[in-house]
């Protein structure tokens, strides 16, 4: 469970929200995008998705100064990249007119591609505080591994076992390999994903900043 | 070297730029269309406003509502400049927008892009300021049939627009006798009473004049009739006069202020206090019944005098020409407090005492004699001797204090009379008549004999019978052997009598008289009728 704890923790925080939004909108109605309750949720929303494209990017690049594991970034970046857009949705006041029903649309599409690019992510081969295990590193790690397989059994009373330290040595070259061609399945599914999941982000942060100018033009300018 | 951001690639880049390159391109296409967030709507309202019947017909043209930037005017302006209507109400303060006063904040309560069906007005029920309009919903929080109400239910035809009898449909449904009533009362011009703020219904707090009593019952219409209006209703009279003068039996005899005596609870048992009247009741008034002062329910005039109301039980049969009050307390007739001294006869010494008939015999007081014989003449145990002025003797104390002034008869006693009893003079009780001569209580003493013929007086006063004086005629000179006017002298045993041996011894006169045929010392007058010296 606790590597799913994301996943949880957004699933209470999209039922905790619907069910607020659920009675709010039993008591009074739907609230307007343009009302305080309506702009509310798109700007926390689109906050939370902006914090969801651009930190855990940083933090990946943070090399001098690190703030944080990965994995925790990563965890926060799937929390924010799904409560995120819920708000937006639901800002939208299910009305899909125009410009800010494709930038809502465009919002589900990028999440529903941010879920799969996170399954092709988690495929990718990583050390214990998850920093991807490039495939240099791999490769050496597979050729110490063939090179333990190949080597005879070392004298007794000086490892656990001659028997047993080979048998340990094949599953750890087996499994090398086997993370070996995942990786190579992974990056090919991760470059493709990359591909598509990056413009329809920029698209969609595009079509989000046009959308907030005319927001902004028309309704707080022009009022 | 630091990585560029993972965004930043190629194709990235190229999507972006379509992407604003699209959008671009709808908005010009679109008339800025693509940033509508959702369609105008098609409701009309009234009639075509510069030609145009609905905001949908706008379509894409956004500037009519959404000014251009840096024009300076705001959304408000944009929506006035169209409706003229509601700009007229907010200059004239007038109409639904002109109590608003909100002539910058259209989308206060109206919006658009909700959909061809949708209303411009976003008014909520629940929380519109209906009583800025001059009426509050206070009291029509849900609907008789349950539910809250909708706009529609009271403005059919628009909100903005309200025609009276709507209420009427629901409110005779709830109680139709007294609306038949109150409209036919009051009429049907509700909000001409009714702010929805107060209920001038059967929960009505009347208070400004609480209806108590006999003012439960009646309708509306029995104190405020014919006001139609809030204003008349607050103007009705609240003088009891003002609807009860063709109740007033005293037929405005007692004035205006039925309250001092009745209560709203009913006519009858009225209390007056009598107190505040000129005439307090005190005594046997207190218990007396109203009709029997209040003869024929006359309240006023009845006259504050005892003979008013009592003249026939006057058992003086109007000897008294005063005020019973003057003798009578209101306690009761028995109760008198009669000052007789009023009278110029006061009552005193044994006077007090009797009863009022012993002077005043069958109840007769005017012409009573105020003489002590007008009463007491069966009394005068002097049998009229006296007269008739009792007073001269006899104190009012009691019959037995008197004080005679016997200076005041005929004979003043003087001397020792005034140390003798009255009866050694008047014998008998009889003092009329009395004799005042000497000789009527004194009988003339023997020695006297019929020498001294005058009265008494002549020669006694009534200091004493001695001594006496006598100044003649004496046959013989009084003067001699210096008797000096001392009879005894010459008479020393009685004055009928003389004898001359007390100065003239017997044997010298024997012995000058042995010559004298006859002589005796008895006679001697008899041959010496004067003194021999006088001779």
């Amino acid at each position: 469970m606790a590597r799913y704890s994301e996943l949880a923790l957004a699933l209470v925080a999209v039922i905790g929200i619907t069910l607020l939004y659920g009675g709010h909108v039993r008591a009074v109605a739907v609230p307007a995008a343009g009302g305080l309750l309506g702009h509310s949720l798109g700007i926390l929303g689109f906050t939370m998705m902006l914090m969801t494209e651009t930190l855990y990017s940083l933090r990946k690049r943070a090399m001098r100064r690190p703030r944080g594991t990965m994995r925790s970034w990563l965890r926060f970046h799937i929390f924010t990249g799904i409560v995120g857009p819920y708000l937006v949705v639901l800002h939208s006041a299910w009305s899909f007119n125009g410009l800010a029903g494709a930038l809502t649309a465009m919002t589900v599409v990028v999440v529903a591609s941010g879920f799969v690019g996170r399954y092709i992510y988690t495929a990718v081969p990583r050390t214990a505080d998850g920093v991807v295990i490039e495939a240099q590193d791999l490769q050496l790690l597979l050729d110490a591994a063939r090179q333990e397989v190949a080597q005879p059994s070392p004298a007794v009373g000086t490892s656990p076992g001659p028997g047993r330290s080979r048998e340990q040595a094949r599953r750890r070259l087996r499994e090398l390999e086997r993370q070996m061609a995942a990786l190579r399945w992974a990056r090919r599914m991760l470059a493709t994903w990359h591909t598509i999941h990056i413009p329809l982000g920029m698209a969609l942060f595009v079509m989000a900043v046009a959308h907030i100018g005319a927001a902004m033009y028309y309704a707080t300018l022009l009022r | 070297m630091r990585r560029p951001l993972g965004c930043m690639t190629f194709s990235a880049l190229v999507t972006t730029i379509l992407v604003v390159i699209a959008i671009a391109a709808a908005a010009a296409t679109t008339g800025n269309g693509i940033f509508s967030p959702g369609s105008l709507s098609g409701v009309a309202r009234g009639g075509p406003i510069e030609g145009v019947r609905s905001h949908a017909e706008l379509a894409s043209r956004c500037d009519v509502c959404h000014a251009t930037a840096f024009s300076g005017d705001r959304m408000a302006d944009r929506c006035l400049a169209c409706h003229t209507q509601v700009q007229q109400e907010i200059s004239s303060g007038g109409g639904l927008h002109g109590r608003f006063a909100a002539a910058d904040d259209c989308r206060g309560c109206h919006t658009d892009h909700r959909g061809v069906t949708a209303s411009l007005t976003l008014a909520n029920p629940s929380a519109f300021p209906h009583d800025r309009v001059g009426y509050a919903l206070r009291a029509h929080p849900l609907r008789a049939e349950g539910g809250s109400f909708g706009c529609l239910d009271c403005h059919p035809g628009s909100p903005t627009s309200f025609a009276p009898p709507v209420c009427l449909p629901c409110h005779e449904a709830r109680d139709h006798p007294y609306m038949a009533q109150h409209v036919e009362t009051l009429g049907s011009a509700c909000l001409n009473c009714h702010d929805g703020i107060d209920s001038y219904g059967a929960s009505f707090d009347h208070a400004t004049y609480p209806l108590t009593g006999g003012h439960e019952e009646p309708l509306c219409g029995a104190c405020h009739q014919g006001a139609t209006t809030l204003l008349a209703l607050r103007a009705t009279e609240t003088e009891c006069v003002a609807c009860h003068t063709p109740d007033d039996v005293h037929d405005g005899r007692l004035g205006n202020a039925c309250g001092e005596c009745h209560t709203p609870a009913t006519w009858a048992n009225a209390s007056i206090d009598h107190d505040r009247t000129r005439f307090p009741l005190v005594g046997r008034h207190v218990g007396a019944l109203c009709e029997s002062c209040h003869v024929d329910r006359h309240w006023t005039g009845i006259g504050l005098t005892c003979r008013g109301c009592h003249a026939a039980d006057d058992p003086h049969a109007g000897q008294f020409a005063g005020d019973c009050a003057r003798c009578h307390a209101a306690a009761g007739w028995g109760d008198v407090t009669f000052d007789h001294a009023q009278t110029g006869f006061a009552l005193r010494g044994g006077h007090a005492s009797p009863a009022c008939a012993a002077c005043h015999p069958n109840g007769r007081y005017v012409g009573t004699p105020t003489s002590c014989i007008g009463c007491h003449a069966g009394d005068d145990s002097h049998r009229g001797a006296f007269g008739r002025n009792c007073a001269a003797c006899h104190k009012v104390t009691r019959w037995e204090d008197w004080t005679f002034d016997h200076a005041r008869s005929s004979f003043p006693l003087t001397g020792a009379h005034r140390g003798v009893s009255c009866q050694r003079c008047h014998g008998g009780g009889t003092y009329q008549g009395t004799p005042s001569t000497c000789s009527a209580c004194h009988a003339r003493p023997a020695s006297h004999g019929t020498v001294l013929s005058g009265g008494c007086g002549s020669c006694h006063s009534t200091k004493a019978w001695t001594p006496a004086s006598f100044d003649g005629p004496h046959p013989f000179p009084m003067t001699h052997g210096g008797a000096g006017g001392s009879c005894a002298k010459c008479h020393p045993s009685s004055l009928t009598s003389y004898s001359c041996t007390r100065c003239h011894s017997r044997a010298d006169m024997t012995e000058h008289h042995k010559e004298v045929s006859g002589f005796s010392m008895t006679t001697c007058v008899k041959c010496h009728p004067k003194p021999k010296q006088e001779d």
